[in-house]
């Protein structure tokens, strides 16, 4: 037991006196935050320019009003470099019935960027007779660009319903007035007070519905997938400079692979620890106290120490078993894919946390750490026999991972020259 | 007692047999030295006295008891490359791999600082093992091998790629060390330093012993049948002479295996040429091993992987 510890302590101090660590542990937080700022960033600034456009106005009424509200758009998006936006500079077509000769001269004018897009509005578009209005065409070179056409359309609707509703002598006013849509606010439960009172539903907001659950699957994903595949390059490296030989001289190589893992294990609730503390302070900054569960951490801590045991388990086994990282990386794929599972399944089972799907995913070995731990986040609370029989399942696992590692680090670490196959890690299991 | 009890040790790997019904025992205090060719099974038999192997047929005690973590605790290991974690620092690697033997921090300081001042290292300390120079770095592998003060000390290829000087710097330690009562398993390659360090020679060939003995008793046993000889017109002159079984050319003089007796020898061939120095001497070890360990188409195969030596 006590080398165990020798063993786990050293692979400890190993990974975390790393500048890498960190490094990593300090970065994560500022990259997340860095990568949200500048998307918000890009969007504002990006997108800049001025955009051009001719419009072939069939109907005759809707290119003045159009022109208007491109004016309006564009100086609600200011000017020089207070300019947040794009501006859209509206040109009508000279002649009110323009031949195919015009429209590849507007097409040429396009390619050579003397003008962004062109759009051609039928005559009966404004017509309320009409059973199916026809489609208004937009023509650009740059069809991943929706800005102008989403605005186009939105602008063009406005006057073409207006317009439709004045033709069949409808007060427009009124429509808007009746046709207002009634909102549905999404509230928790009510519940009995000890009093005898009715305590009222809360309205459910997006934080503790959503963005909470995530964070506590991404911490444990994030936990387990920075410590438990370092495992691997850790053992090919002992195993090519012969550290595996030395170290195996001293204790038993049951002892190493157990040192190593709970080595791994108390770095990753330490990755966990921190990224919790923080959460939990930036919870309680922003007065959400509630959002802070210690009962929920409890099973956290349980349910990673047994995904990190689980998977480092399965690292040290392939580790132990190739010869170098090239051999390994193909052989930790599925290994890497089982990893997956849960973090993919994941946004299946925040819709539905209820469902088949997030049931079986539950209960499936090398997924349970992850799902069972969303949904135990999430409303409403999974009762506890789920919870119960999920650790259970990942106990049973994680145990039965543990021993197969260790039959197969006893052989593979002293291996030299060729790697093993799959098939052959089984015999190494199988054999007494 | 023995420091190490082989009693018809057998290993095999799959269907080829690296050890083969081997029984050796090494008395205490002393050094013995491991010879045989590359692949024949002495790195085996050193992991099977280390417990890392254990052996299909045979007992293997180390100071009389059987595979227990105790008994690994006295020994101390030099494997042949590296084994170092390059980015460990030296002091930090030299606690971790003496805790490992299950010794205190507060015991392993004195013995690594003593080491470190003797080998000149002190001033690497607390730098990292990739910082260090190879001859460095054997040493700081050696230093771990010892920190624990093992009872049995077995090196594997100790002195290969070192200087002279650090050659030299190590065969002292070796030497203090089993005047200290430490007894040493060295295997090498290196026949000469095994002629010079070694009480005892055991050499093991395709998974057999083949020698086990003083170098007295070895040589003994491999006649005094070699003469050595320096004549007018060197290797040239040597030709031509039925009595000659085999010519071992050093240039300025010649090594010789003769067959019948080496004074009608002498006398056939002072007729012949000048004879300037004619030395009836015993075998070196060198002959011997190469007599012995002959290459063959056996051995032109490929290693059996896991047998690796």
């Amino acid at each position: 037991m006590n080398r165990i510890f020798i063993v786990a302590q050293s692979e400890f101090l190993t990974l975390v006196k790393t500048k890498a660590f960190l490094i990593g542990l300090l970065l994560m937080p500022v990259i997340t935050a860095g990568a949200i700022g500048f998307q918000v960033y890009a969007q504002k600034h990006s997108d800049r320019d001025d955009h051009k456009f001719v419009v072939i106005d069939h109907s005759g009424v809707l290119y003045a009003p159009l022109a208007e509200a491109a004016s309006a758009f564009n100086v609600k998006n200011g000017t020089g470099k207070e300019r947040t936006g794009p501006n859209f500079i509206a040109d009508s077509a000279p002649s009110a019935t323009p031949d195919d000769a015009y429209r590849v001269t507007l097409s040429e004018q396009i390619k050579q960027k003397t003008l962004f897009a062109f759009v051609e509005i039928p005559a009966d578009v404004v017509d309320p007779n009409v059973e199916t209005p026809p489609a208004i065409s937009y023509y650009t070179e740059t069809p991943s660009y929706d800005r102008l056409p989403d605005w186009l359309s939105q602008t063009l609707n406005e006057e073409i319903t207006k317009r439709r509703f004045n033709t069949a002598g409808v007060d427009q006013t009124l429509v808007k007035k009746l046709s207002t849509r009634a909102k549905i606010n999404t509230m928790g439960l009510l519940a009995k007070n000890t009093d005898g009172s009715v305590k009222q539903a809360e309205k459910v907001d997006e934080i503790a519905t959503f963005v909470a659950p995530f964070a506590v699957l991404f911490i444990m994903f994030l936990s387990v997938m920075s410590t438990a595949p370092q495992l691997l390059n850790a053992v090919i490296e002992e195993k090519m400079s012969r550290i595996s030989e030395v170290l195996v001289a001293s204790v038993s190589p049951f002892e190493l692979l157990m040192g190593k893992l709970f080595g791994v294990t108390a770095v990753a609730v330490l990755l966990a620890l921190v990224y919790f503390l923080g959460a939990g302070y930036y919870a309680i900054y922003a007065g959400r106290t509630e959002l802070v569960q210690p009962a929920l951490m409890g099973w956290f801590v349980i349910f990673l120490v047994c995904c990190v045991l689980m998977f480092g388990s399965m690292f040290l086994a392939i580790g132990s078993a190739c010869s170098d990282i090239k051999d390994a990386q193909s052989m930790m794929q599925p290994v890497m894919m089982l990893m997956m599972v849960g973090y993919i399944g994941s946004f299946a089972v925040l819709r539905a946390p209820e469902s088949n799907l997030a049931m079986g995913l539950s209960f499936f070995p090398t997924s349970a750490p992850f799902i069972m731990m969303l949904r135990m986040a999430m409303q409403p609370t999974p009762p506890l026999w789920q919870p119960a029989l999920s650790l259970a399942i990942t106990l049973v696992t994680t145990v039965a991972f543990v021993w197969a590692a260790s039959r197969i680090f006893r052989v593979g670490v002293l291996m030299q020259g060729k790697g093993a196959t799959f098939a052959e890690m089984i015999r190494w299991i199988r054999a007494s | 007692m023995a420091a190490i009890e082989i009693s018809s040790v057998t290993k095999r790997f799959g269907t080829y047999a690296a050890v083969n019904d081997v029984s050796l025992s090494v008395p205490e205090g002393s050094i013995y030295g491991f010879i045989g060719p590359n692949g024949s099974g002495k790195t085996t038999t050193i992991r099977m006295i280390m417990n890392i192997l254990l052996p299909d047929a045979g007992d293997v005690t180390v100071f009389g008891r059987h595979s227990s973590s105790s008994a690994r605790d006295d020994v101390g290991y030099l494997p042949e490359e590296r084994g170092l974690y390059k980015r460990m620092p030296v002091r930090r690697l030299l606690r971790y791999y003496g805790q490992l033997k299950g010794k205190s921090v507060k015991d392993l300081d004195p013995v690594i600082n003593t080491w470190l001042e003797r080998f000149q290292l002190t001033p690497w300390g607390d730098k990292k093992i990739e910082a260090l120079s190879k001859g460095m770095a054997q040493k700081v592998q050696f230093i771990s091998a010892i920190v624990s003060k093992p009872k049995l000390l077995i090196l594997d290829e100790p002195f290969s790629g070192l200087d002279p000087v650090n050659a030299d710097a190590l065969k002292d330690a070796v030497l203090d060390l089993r005047r200290q009562g430490t007894t040493i398993v060295f295997s090498t390659h290196d026949m000469l330093a095994a002629e010079r360090l070694c009480d005892r020679i055991f050499m093991i060939f395709k998974g057999q012993k083949v020698l086990d003995g003083t170098l007295d008793e070895i040589q003994s046993n491999y006649g005094h049948d070699t003469v050595r000889v320096k004549v007018s017109g060197g290797h040239a002159a040597l030709a031509g002479f039925t009595e000659i079984e085999s010519i071992n050319d050093y240039g300025n003089h010649q090594d010789l295996r003769l067959v019948g007796d080496p004074q009608a020898f002498l006398l056939k061939l002072a007729q012949k040429t000048a004879v300037q120095h004619f030395e009836l001497t015993k075998p070196s070890l060198h002959d011997i091993f190469v007599r012995i360990a002959q290459p063959t188409a056996e051995d032109m195969k490929p290693p059996v992987p896991g047998a690796h030596s």
